[in-house]
């Protein structure tokens, strides 16, 4: 097998077959304990991260948005109160543990209505051309095999003036702040997800798959050659996490 | 500064308001006037920027807004709180240190509902701890509100008085009028003089 059919996996080499099924492995194993683990992990500042998206976001009434690897459904609820009655909200992740995690929590909060739950790969989205105002992807895209062809097939997905955002993980600036993140990632991280989710390895691989993550210019530089317009990003926590916006022309 | 604070407080802001609204829902609903709406309050000091949302019964509070605002005011905290709690909207912009540029009216509406905000503290007190000692203690708080704002405009007055009068620490308002209409007149008279002066030595004849 040559090299360019393989992938990373956290720190190891994968087959791209085998990537998929790995990362669903590490979901079905968290799925249940998802919303307290990113809780504990990040102090709650996920919130706040996430917050700054659907500001960021502009969404607004009537409008039809996609969020992928919607996870456990926080982003999806937040565009569910904003978008209202007339617009619409797809839940989508490829993992199914997650997603009925997602759906379930949604509707027991009162969710109901203009949010469609739609399991799905980021790299073939089931959906027609030109069809969403805004597509979110919340720390997602670091667990897709092939990121270019996910970022291409969002902009395919967008309506002409729509806006796709990628949260996630990047590169801290100050080095100080990048060795202190290091060690509680690579230290800490593995001892809560073996205390609370019972199960170390799964977030050994998420302390990997932040560092194999391309950092902040990289991933701008990506959405630029799949064809993004005024693609800017901001930087959270002192760019442990960043915002990444572009524009469909 | 890292947006992550700017956000948090924003955050907590909004849901300390939302939870002032929800003590009178009948002034929170009437919100809904505004639905549609953006202001953009620059505050100064300390410097935050935020976007306020107004929607039925609760407000949104960004700290980023990507599109059109409704109406932008600048100033400091305390002059937001000034303007919020002012009796004539009206008044208080024109004479405040507010900056103000958009659509003034939405604003107005705006302040009327900020300003008749009574909130009923009985509701969740009772819930919390009882029919008896609930409504006990909500009974205290309004007298307690009621006097703390009779309390802060006659301790405002008297602290205007005192610092006129009797420290003599600046003059009263009457008396600095008197010196700026004096000071307005001695300006005329100069730039009256300087004129005439400009026209004598145009008369006097160049030395050659």
């Amino acid at each position: 097998m040559s090299e360019t059919d393989k992938t990373h996996f956290g720190y190891q080499t994968v087959d791209q077959d085998a990537k998929a099924g790995l990362v669903a492995g590490v979901f079905d194993s968290v799925a249940a304990r998802y919303d307290l683990m990113n809780d504990l992990m990040s102090g709650g500042i996920h919130r706040v991260w996430k917050r700054f998206t659907i500001e960021v976001s502009a969404a607004r009434s009537g409008q039809r948005v996609l969020d992928i690897a919607g996870g456990t459904g926080d982003l999806a609820a937040r565009f569910s109160d904003i978008v209202g009655p007339n617009g619409s909200v797809v839940l989508a992740d490829i993992n199914a543990s997650m997603l009925e995690v997602g759906r379930d929590k949604l509707i027991n909060q009162g969710y109901l209505g203009n949010i469609e739950y739609v399991q799905a790969n980021a790299e073939n989205l089931p959906f027609p051309d030109e069809h969403f105002d805004i597509v979110s992807i919340a720390f997602g895209l670091r667990n897709v095999t092939d990121k270019g062809q996910a970022i291409a097939d969002m902009l395919r997905v967008l309506r002409p003036g729509g806006r796709l955002l990628i949260l996630e993980f990047s590169k801290p600036g100050n080095p100080l702040l990048s060795r202190a993140y290091d060690s509680y990632s690579f230290n800490v991280l593995p001892v809560l997800g073996r205390l609370v989710a019972g199960d170390s390895e799964s977030y050994q691989y998420l302390a990997e798959s932040i560092r194999m993550h391309p950092d902040q210019d990289t991933l701008k530089g990506m959405m630029e050659d799949a064809g993004f317009l005024r693609c800017e990003y901001f930087n959270m926590t002192g760019g442990i996490v960043a915002l990444h916006r572009g524009f469909r022309a | 500064m890292d947006p992550t604070l700017h956000i948090a407080g924003a955050a907590a802001l909004e849901t300390a308001l939302n939870r002032a609204f929800s003590l009178d829902p009948a002034v929170a609903n009437r919100l809904g006037e505004l639905e549609g709406e953006v202001f953009h309050l620059a505050c100064t000091a300390p410097a935050i920027d935020l976007y306020l949302a107004p929607r039925a019964g609760r407000v949104r509070l960004k700290s980023f807004h990507d599109g059109n605002v409704t109406t932008s005011v600048r100033g400091t905290a305390r002059d937001f709180a000034d303007l919020a709690t002012a009796d004539d909207a009206a008044a208080a912009l024109i004479n405040g240190n507010i900056e103000l540029s958009g659509d003034s009216a939405p604003l107005m509406t705006l302040q009327r509902i900020l300003s008749s905000l009574e909130l009923d503290w009985e509701a969740p007190l009772v819930n919390a701890l009882g029919d008896v000692v609930g409504h006990q203690l909500a009974e205290a708080l309004r007298g307690l509100f009621s006097w703390g704002r009779m309390a802060q405009s006659s301790l405002l007055r008297q602290l205007e008085e005192f610092v006129h009068e009797e420290a003599r620490l600046s003059p009263p308002k009457a008396e600095l009028e008197d010196f700026y209409e004096d000071v307005a007149i001695l300006g005329q008279r100069v730039e009256r003089l300087q004129a005439k002066l400009r026209r004598l030595a145009a008369r006097v004849p160049e030395r050659s």
